[in-house]
């Protein structure tokens, strides 16, 4: 049989491949995950690109995108805290506090459902514009003053170059369209899309062969944490240790709010006024006090603990929050009636709660923490005048 | 390119060539209802009279896995069915039947649904069918975190060397207990309740490792005998399931109502009624889950 030289059917095809990848917003996104982690779902509108990642590193970094120069999104989110901020309640500009404390963000791109109580809120891209622009708390404090904003970015020369690079379409259109709250909210939304994790110990230990990346104590902690008595697995289970995920194998996203027993002010359920979980939203009393599971990835990085930030340790999350029933099992009014049905205490020994803090301890990835791409890009952050 | 078309001619010359004496395949789809004590199933919604107590329930989750489902012929030969590789609902073969949809109480379920198997036979006379309610063996228990869909949903996990929950039913119900004296209000949930059916007492090294058996399996196969698949519909109630069982409270110590632990005293009314044998004690009787209308 007679066959044509390979080199002759292959080289039209490599030529025109290497066209088309070398357009910059043709180009692929290198994800940067191991084997055996499913790859996120990337927004229709808002498809990866090594150039928005890179510009919305520098705007996550810029004090700029605060009222009076003196907040990033770093403020509340710093990376060697697992990209939260070590405090029980954030600040905003006013030094107003919030309700509640900074979640980790670390694979927020497998979230179909962000921060703690809000079941509406699913795209980053949405949600960058509540510290941006909300007023109640007050946190980034630029609610009416976007057009000073875009002004402020627009007037720095590296910033023309990397909006350009991110969003060559809408550089097309003028400056309207390449310096807006689309692109600027699309930029930070795909610089938190590439804050991954998995390269903890544990991940070590379970995927990577590694039987001796965790301590025997943090592999008697792995058994509890597994096991029946304690439950922790049925909310923070799956590969990112929260029942919130979404996946490019998984078809249908899946949510978990709970009630954790933490309040039961009146004997009935109640929580503080000012902190009742998705019934605020959902005007539902029923959901009352239920709070999205947050990933345990990082946890030993992201004291304090809960949503408002009321317990300081492990240590006490388990001892004095779980294993009563919830903390409101420790008081007059007794265990949460609301609470979920798996909150229903354990007897533990001190060793054992040793163990588990040490498996907990197990999920901290100390090469995401210090990732440089994931860092300041700014050095010190310039401030505007 | 030439040795393409060469290819491409040889298989449709091979698909000329086998279709006459290919057998016939039929598209089979087996149909779920769910109900509590008659009434359809819905999210949210407050049936009464359920259990010992005659108590109220408000359910806010009930879904399965079914697997292993095979059409049965005239001489009791049992052909299985293919399921359909959709990448959401079946994987080789086991389905998740979902009847929550992520609405009210239900809000940390799916809103898609699914209530049908989906596959094909060969063609031919089958007059009943058998299924298995559980998932089998060899997909129980790999890693659920990497498994493919339908297995690798969070809220179906049980552990990871136990395997899945075969059933996931979750319900609050209105009587107040010792446990939980007080009621939020009279309509409002007091007890939470749940059947979560899977394999217990797996050995294994460690609980994130595949355990080499299991000493209750907690499968239950059922065979409907006279069923008709263009007619019939599979009915699934809990009701029944629940009726010698006291919804409203929950022996101490243990898992909410039933996670099929053993020791655990509110289990043998609800794994009798699933026609499993319990802690060494034989089922009562059949299994009263599944019928048909």
């Amino acid at each position: 049989m007679k066959r044509l030289p390979r080199s002759l059917v292959l080289w039209p095809a490599l030529v025109l491949g290497w066209v088309l990848l070398s357009g910059s917003a043709l180009q692929a996104y290198h994800w940067g995950l191991p084997a055996w982690v499913p790859r996120p779902v990337e927004p229709a509108d808002n498809p990866m690109s090594a150039a928005k990642v890179e510009l919305g590193r520098h705007l996550f970094y810029d004090q700029r995108l605060s009222a009076d120069n003196s907040m990033s999104c770093a403020s509340c989110h710093q990376q060697d805290k697992a990209f939260t901020d070590g405090k029980s309640l954030s600040e905003g500009v006013t030094k107003e506090k919030g309700s509640r404390s900074a979640m980790s963000l670390a694979n927020v791109a497998y979230l179909p459902v962000l921060t703690w109580a809000n079941p509406n809120l699913t795209a980053l891209e949405v949600q960058a514009l509540v510290p941006l622009f909300g007023e109640h708390p007050v946190e980034m404090g630029m609610a009416g003053r976007e057009k000073e904003l875009f002004a402020r970015l627009q007037a720095d020369a590296r910033y023309r170059e990397l909006f350009a690079k991110a969003f060559p379409a809408e550089a097309n259109q003028g400056a309207q369209a390449l310096y807006s709250l689309s692109t600027l909210t699309k930029a930070i939304g795909s610089f938190q899309r590439s804050l991954l994790s998995f390269d903890s110990p544990y991940d070590r230990y379970q995927y990577g062969g590694q039987k001796d990346a965790i301590s025997a104590s943090a592999k008697r902690g792995e058994a509890l944490f597994f096991g029946e008595k304690m439950e922790c697995y049925h909310c923070h289970g799956g590969f990112t240790f929260t029942d919130n995920i979404r996946h490019q194998k998984l078809p249908l996203a899946e949510q978990g709010f709970h009630n954790t027993g933490l309040y039961n002010l009146d004997g009935r359920g109640a929580y503080p006024a000012n902190n009742v979980g998705i019934s605020e939203l959902t005007g539902n009393p029923d959901d009352m006090g239920q709070f999205r599971t947050p990933t345990l990835r990082n946890v030993a990085l992201t004291a304090p603990y809960m949503h408002d930030g009321s317990i300081p340790t492990l240590q006490q999350v388990i001892r004095e929050h779980y294993a009563q029933a919830g903390r409101a099992g420790n008081t007059p009014a007794g265990p949460n009636p609301m609470r979920s049905s798996l909150i229903a205490g354990f007897e533990i020994t001190q060793q054992e709660v040793n163990d588990v803090v040490a498996f907990l301890n197990s999920l901290t990835d100390e090469s995401f923490v210090k990732n440089p791409k994931h860092s300041d890009p700014w050095g010190k952050a310039p401030k505007s005048k | 390119m030439k040795q393409l078309i060469i290819a491409v001619a040889a298989l449709t010359l091979a698909a000329c060539n086998t279709v006459p004496t290919a057998p016939k395949t039929a598209q089979v789809s087996l149909n779920f209802a769910a109900q509590i004590n008659g009434q359809p199933f819905a999210c949210g919604q407050r049936y009464d009279g359920v259990g010992t107590t005659r108590s109220s329930i408000t359910p806010s989750d009930f879904r399965m896995y079914v697997s292993e489902v095979k059409l049965l012929r005239q001489d009791g030969s049992a052909v299985p069915v293919q399921m359909a590789q959709d990448g959401i609902w079946q994987h080789q073969n086991v389905a998740l039947i979902d009847f929550e949809n992520g609405i009210g109480p239900c809000r940390n379920g799916t809103t898609a649904t699914n209530t049908a198997v989906r596959g094909q036979v060969p063609a031919g006379d089958y007059v009943g069918v058998e299924l298995t309610v559980g998932v089998p063996f060899a997909l129980n228990h790999q890693d659920p975190t990497v498994a493919p869909a339908p297995l690798n949903s969070t809220a179906m996990f049980w552990n990871w060397q136990g395997g899945y929950k075969f059933i996931k039913f979750d319900t609050t119900s209105s009587g107040i207990s010792t446990d939980k004296p007080a009621a939020p209000n009279a309509m409002g949930p007091v007890t939470r309740y749940s059947v979560h059916l899977g394999s217990t007492a797996c050995a294994g090294d460690s609980k994130t490792q595949a355990p080499s058996s299991c000493q209750n399996p907690n499968r239950m196969t059922v065979r409907l005998n006279q069923f008709d698949l263009a007619k019939n519909t599979v009915v699934v109630d809990m009701g029944a399931v629940l009726a010698q069982a006291n919804v409203d409270v929950n022996a101490k110590g243990t898992s909410p109502g039933c996670m099929s632990f053993l020791k655990d005293a509110d289990c043998p009314p609800v794994m009798s009624a699933l026609g499993l044998a319990y802690d060494g004690v034989a089922a009562a009787g059949a299994q009263r889950l599944l019928s048909q209308r």
